[in-house]
């Protein structure tokens, strides 16, 4: 089995050495390379064009979700794993907007590094834990503060289906063939999903599903 | 100064009056004289006028032989004659000095022996001898009495003109005077108007330099609160730099470093326990640092920008106090020079603040737009409000002096329970904020 390739990007040594003796104990990957700032992430990422990259949001000269939309912009199927310390949803939906499909908090990387490394490798979305739960939190007291019905319940059973698969990152394409049906289908479905909730992009989509708690 | 003016008053009222009065005094004195030549003269020329008419009563008398009666009307037209220039001489004699009356009184003496004459020529028949010699003796006295009153005339011309000359004198002394007095004040008040110029000058020099230091102050004033603002502002980020990469990120190290220690095969419960305990420890520690450091200052406002910040504070504020916290940009590009960034930050902030605390605020809009060159932010709240013109605390102040530094205006519309509208309205033209301008 090939060996997944991960390129670490992060400012402070002492985290880029943890994450390192982390993932080396690991058989089934290995990490080809270490960026100190985003700009050094952006051209390492063109030159040794890893599986996955590891990237921390805050960095020097070129910021996490800066670097993240310029390596997307030169090779889409790199997953990126954005690392961070903040749980708020500021950085989340910027993260995803740039493309990122994983979202780590620092202090958690050591129990959850690998579970995302695993998920993005297979195309998913992975959100920490203590994220997922503090965005639950927030769009519950957000509704019962603004007195919103909750538009989850507009969907159909077909609908909600439909958003889970897409938000665990399947395409279009991927949903139809696990359904079972064309995917232009899934496309009208998904249009209306995105209708129903109000919602505008795949990134919003995404947060959206995890707020709700239906992808882990 | 004062001192001067009143003596320059006071001699400018001097020499008014003194003009006025010596004008009147030589006005008088001069009609005076003139009143007394045309008295004497007009008594010379009624004793003439009576020395030709008794002449011709004597020459008519002598000529017309006449009876009793007719000497008798004769004698009475004499008299009449007599009395007429006696009392115009005493009327005369008496308004005249002593000293002066000497000619007059010569004249009235000769005068009188000649009526003495005269009435004699009447008393004899005129046919009669001694008549005539005596007509001769009154003609003769007649004529010396009229030499005389020609002489008093003279003498009285004289007066005249000696009194003339007098008066000219006085009137030539009294312009001196006056010229001398002009003179001076105006020299005074040349000197006193000099000198109040150069007063004048000197106090606005003065007030000159006290309004330049009064303006260098407030200057300085305005320097050193936009240099404690930044300082503060500077030291908050370094602080919280420091928290948050390097006792956040080691305390992040350890945490995994626990972790890979616990993920060691089978090691003994005791040091598994121990290790368990370390981790819950770091990770608090963690929370804490994070806490403190996106407290000082945020680090979403260094990394993602203006919004992601405010919308983080706004969901703070929302999970904390329970307002709800709405955050708009409309047509906003985000790219605000650090400056701006934080000035809008911890105006927000500090309006939060207000919401929470004294407004009683349930929701609040925020809204950050761009429009003509300028950023516009507005926080409206639905609280209790107030009257801005009397409560303005020390918050509002900060977010005055952080607004007005960047060039910006802030409005503060409120009235008791209708909530409160703050606006704030920053340039963002690349030319530099004017600074030290008074306002």
């Amino acid at each position: 089995m090939r060996k997944l390739r991960i390129l670490l990007a992060d400012d402070h040594s002492v985290m880029r050495s943890g994450l390192r003796a982390l993932l080396e104990r690991q058989t089934n990957l290995e990490v080809i390379g270490e960026a100190d700032n985003g700009r050094d992430a952006v051209s390492l990422s063109s030159s040794l064009s890893p599986d996955v990259v590891v990237m921390d949001v805050a960095m020097p000269l070129l910021n996490g979700i800066e670097a993240t939309k310029s390596i997307l912009k030169q090779s889409p199927s790199t997953s990126i794993v954005m690392l961070s310390m903040h749980s708020d949803e500021s950085y989340v939906m910027r993260s995803l907007n740039a493309g990122a499909r994983g979202y780590l908090l620092k202090d958690s990387a050591a129990a959850e590094l690998l579970s995302a490394l695993d998920a993005v490798s297979q195309g998913k979305s992975f959100f920490s834990s203590a994220v997922r739960r503090l965005l639950a939190e927030d769009y519950i007291r957000v509704l019962r503060q603004k007195g919103i019905v909750d538009s989850y319940d507009l969907l159909t059973a077909r609908e909600r289906e439909i958003l889970q698969l897409l938000a665990e990152g399947k395409t279009n394409k991927e949903v139809a063939a696990d359904l079972n049906i064309s995917p232009y289908t899934v496309e009208t479905h998904r249009a209306h999903i995105l209708e129903k909730l109000g919602l505008h992009t795949p990134a919003e989509l995404i947060l959206y599903a995890v707020r709700k708690g239906i992808i882990h | 100064m004062l001192f001067g003016f009143c003596a320059l008053l006071a001699l400018m009222a001097l020499l008014a009056f003194d003009s006025v009065h010596a004008l009147n005094e030589l006005e008088s004195s001069s009609s005076a004289v003139r009143q007394d030549y045309l008295k004497r003269e007009r008594t010379l020329r009624d004793i003439r006028f009576s020395l030709y008419e008794s002449g011709n009563l004597l020459r008519e008398y002598s000529l017309a032989k006449p009876d009793t009666s007719a000497r008798e009307s004769y004698l009475k037209q004499l008299h009449d004659l007599r009395d007429r220039a006696h009392d115009s001489l005493e009327s005369c004699l008496r308004s005249l000095p002593r000293d002066q009356n000497s000619a007059f009184q010569n004249l009235g003496n000769e005068l009188a022996s000649y009526w003495l004459l005269a009435d004699r020529i009447f008393l004899v028949d005129p046919t009669e001898a001694n008549s005539l010699s005596l007509r001769d003796l009154a003609l003769s006295q007649r004529a010396s009495v009229l030499t005389l009153t020609g002489e008093v005339s003279e003498l009285n011309e004289l007066d005249f003109r000696q009194a003339e000359a007098q008066i000219s004198r006085v009137f030539a002394k009294t312009r001196h005077r006056i010229r001398v007095v002009a003179i001076s004040a105006f020299s005074l008040g040349l000197l006193l108007a000099a000198s109040t110029i150069v007063y004048l000058v000197r106090l606005e020099r003065h007030a000159r330099e006290k309004y330049e230091e009064t303006l260098r102050s407030q200057h300085e004033l305005k320097e050193l609160s936009k240099r404690l603002v930044d300082a503060q502002e500077q030291e908050r980020r370094a602080i919280s730099r420091e928290l948050h990469d390097q006792v956040g990120q080691s305390l992040t190290a350890l945490l995994m470093d626990l972790q890979n220690l616990s993920d060691t095969p089978a090691p003994a419960s005791s040091l598994a326990s121990g290790l368990q305990r370390i981790k819950l420890l770091a990770e608090e520690c963690v929370n804490e640092v994070r806490n403190m450091a996106l407290l000082l200052r945020p680090s979403m406002l260094d990394d993602l920008g203006l919004i992601a910040a405010l919308e983080w504070q706004g969901r703070e504020v929302s999970k904390r106090t329970g307002l709800v916290v709405d955050v708009i940009d409309d047509k906003f590009a985000d790219d605000l020079p650090e400056d701006h960034r934080t000035c809008v930050y911890r105006v927000v902030q500090e309006a939060l603040h207000n919401c929470v605390k004294h407004a009683h605020a349930r929701r609040v809009r925020v809204v950050v737009q761009e429009q003509d060159q300028h950023l516009i932010l507005s926080i409206e709240d639905d609280g209790i409000g107030f009257d801005p013109r009397r409560h303005r605390g020390m918050g509002f102040l900060g977010m005055h002096e952080r607004v007005s530094r960047l060039g910006g205006h802030l409005i503060v519309d409120s009235l008791p329970g209708r909530g409160t509208r703050l606006r704030v309205e920053l340039p963002l033209s690349a030319s530099p904020v004017p600074q030290g301008v008074p306002s």
